[in-house]
């Protein structure tokens, strides 16, 4: 917790620091695939679906706050130890999270995300805080950009015996926007791994994401 | 009789003591005596010091000297033609020289210039050394005759082949002759040599004065010219191409982005079961990135271009007026002529 309070403190401060500019509001709709694979060292599972999710975000003289949703109906994709039998789960996974554009190309964030899979008999709850710090690098300026993206738990608890391990996950992706325009695409592949406690395994999500966007002045 | 025993004697009580004079106190001697009427004397003493040679020889402004007291000598000795003699040596070692008048009696000076307008002598002088600027400069020869005399004034290669006539007409007293450093009448430039610059009677005459020639040893100096304006460069001009560096930078910004997407699961996570999905993400984000390093391909910046050209233009100007300056300046090389010892040349028929 210490280590996210001095993140968030040095994104404050880098912020607030940043010239005065009028608040811009950006929307975001995802709709990907996702794939989900656990392994929790007696059984491999793996399901896949596709999902649906948005965010939304304003900036307020360099500082950012945010929102974010996604949910996901995973089948069982197959797979050994009992994949093929998993049942089907839905996946909810909601994010707050505040931040700045410390750099024209560096944005950093940080926030708690709470991540649920649910069965029809349980739900496994994730919840943790997690850093992010993405890096922008245009192709073309104003038209098309790529961007990297990494993140990390700080902290981090599931409703799970095993308890939690470390988080962690990267995306990258390429962003078109069209000459004039407040509205973008985006496609991007995202990885994410959460560790469980011990030697409890861990589970990987990763996804296929298109995204459309606007951005308000 | 008598005056042949003078001589005799004085010369032979003076002898030793001649020996060991030099020329110019001989001379001075010599004027003494004639001064004092003792003309005799003043011969021998006189002829002594004429006939003295290098090193003690007397300068050539001393030898008129001696020649002019020698001849009004001879002349008071009644022997007329020995001081016509003495005048026409005069006349022929400075054709410009005058007995004083104010020393020598009327009768001395009408015989000197009756000798000088009967003695056809022909001279040149040149300057020994001298750098002209080729047509706005003149190489200068003075030539001097004792009487009016048709003279051809020419310049010519050491191997004889003519170069300029440079006068050609009757020279009265001096005339001043003058070259423009040109050999042809556009305005060429000579060569680099030896070139003869020859002053002859024309006609040639047996009787008459011989040839004279110099040799002039000729060479172009080259201009100093000036270097040319450095061109202008950016800053302050503008750019008038597109860097290629947002090209590779796009290049770059895609494939790497397609790299992570490739390595994402290597780097996160810990399944071995990643799908091949991500190699459709990695494919569009390289392909943006080509595109990016195609958009951004190096082309030229009409506006810049336009805001430059009164700059380049102006380089233009000064590149055109120093391209003139320096063609003005290299038709005005100069020559470095330095001038031999006047020679008696050759009679051509």
């Amino acid at each position: 917790m210490r280590a996210l309070a001095a993140t968030c403190a040095f994104v404050l401060a880098a912020s607030v620091a940043s010239a005065q500019r009028r608040p811009t509001i950006g929307l975001r709709a995802d709709a990907f695939m996702m794939w989900v694979h656990s392994d929790t060292g007696s059984a491999r599972t793996s399901l896949r679906g596709p999902g649906f999710g948005g965010e939304g975000r304003i900036a307020v003289n360099g500082l950012l706050f945010g929102l974010g949703l996604l949910e996901g109906q995973l089948k069982p994709a197959g797979g050994t130890g009992g994949g093929a039998g998993a049942s089907q789960l839905d996946l909810v996974q909601g994010t707050v999270f505040a931040g700045g554009r410390l750099l024209p190309w560096l944005e950093i964030t940080a926030g708690p995300v709470v991540r649920a899979y649910v069965t029809d008999s349980t739900t496994e709850r994730w919840v943790f805080w997690q850093a992010r710090a993405r890096v922008d690098a245009p192709i073309v300026v104003g038209k098309l950009g790529s961007y990297f993206e990494v993140w990390r738990a700080l902290a981090s608890d599931v409703n799970l015996p095993t308890g939690a391990g470390r988080i962690q996950g990267g995306e990258a992706g390429v962003v078109y926007q069209p000459p004039r325009q407040r509205v973008w695409l985006r496609l991007s592949y995202r990885m994410d791994d959460a560790l469980l406690g011990g030697p409890g395994g861990n589970e990987t999500m990763e996804a296929i994401t298109l995204s459309g966007g606007i951005v308000v002045p | 009789m008598s005056r042949t025993l003078v001589v005799f004697v004085v010369v032979l009580t003076a002898a030793p003591r001649l020996t060991a004079q030099t020329a110019t106190d001989l001379l001075e001697q010599g004027v003494r005596a004639y001064q004092k009427l003792e003309y005799d004397a003043a011969v021998a003493l006189l002829r002594e010091s004429l006939a003295r040679r290098a090193p003690t020889a007397l300068a050539d402004s001393q030898r008129a000297r001696a020649l002019s007291y020698l001849g009004a000598t001879e002349l008071f000795q009644q022997e007329r033609d020995s001081a016509a003699g003495s005048f026409r040596e005069l006349v022929r070692l400075d054709p410009r020289y005058r007995p004083d008048e104010l020393i020598f009696p009327p009768q001395v000076t009408n015989l000197f210039e009756e000798v000088r307008r009967a003695t056809k002598v022909l001279t040149v002088q040149v300057p020994a050394s001298m750098e002209l600027r080729p047509r706005r400069e003149s190489f200068t020869a003075r030539v001097i005759t004792t009487s009016v005399l048709p003279v051809l004034v020419t310049l010519a290669h050491d191997d004889g082949t003519p170069v300029r006539t440079l006068w050609d007409g009757r020279v009265p007293d001096s005339m001043v002759v003058k070259w423009d450093g040109t050999t042809t009448d556009a305005g060429a430039l000579p060569e680099d040599g030896h070139y003869v610059l020859r002053v002859a009677p024309n006609p040639a005459t047996e009787d008459g004065p011989r040839p004279l020639q110099v040799t002039l040893d000729i060479t172009q100096e080259p201009p100093d010219t000036l270097s040319w304006p450095p061109p202008p460069t950016a800053p302050p001009l503008l750019p008038e191409r597109t860097s290629a560096s947002p090209a590779l930078g796009s290049l770059a910004a895609g494939t790497l982005a397609g790299g992570a997407v490739v390595a994402l699961p290597s780097l996160f996570g810990r399944s071995g079961e990643a799908t091949g999905a991500r190699f459709a993400v990695a494919a569009t984000v390289s392909i943006a990135g080509l595109v990016g390093f195609f958009a951004h391909q190096p082309r030229p910046i009409a506006a810049n271009i336009r805001a430059n050209a009164p700059a380049r233009a102006d380089w233009q100007r000064r590149v055109e007026a120093v391209k003139t300056e320096n063609a003005k300046r290299r038709g005005s090389a100069r020559l470095l002529i330095r001038a031999g010892p006047v020679t008696v040349a050759e009679r051509t028929p």
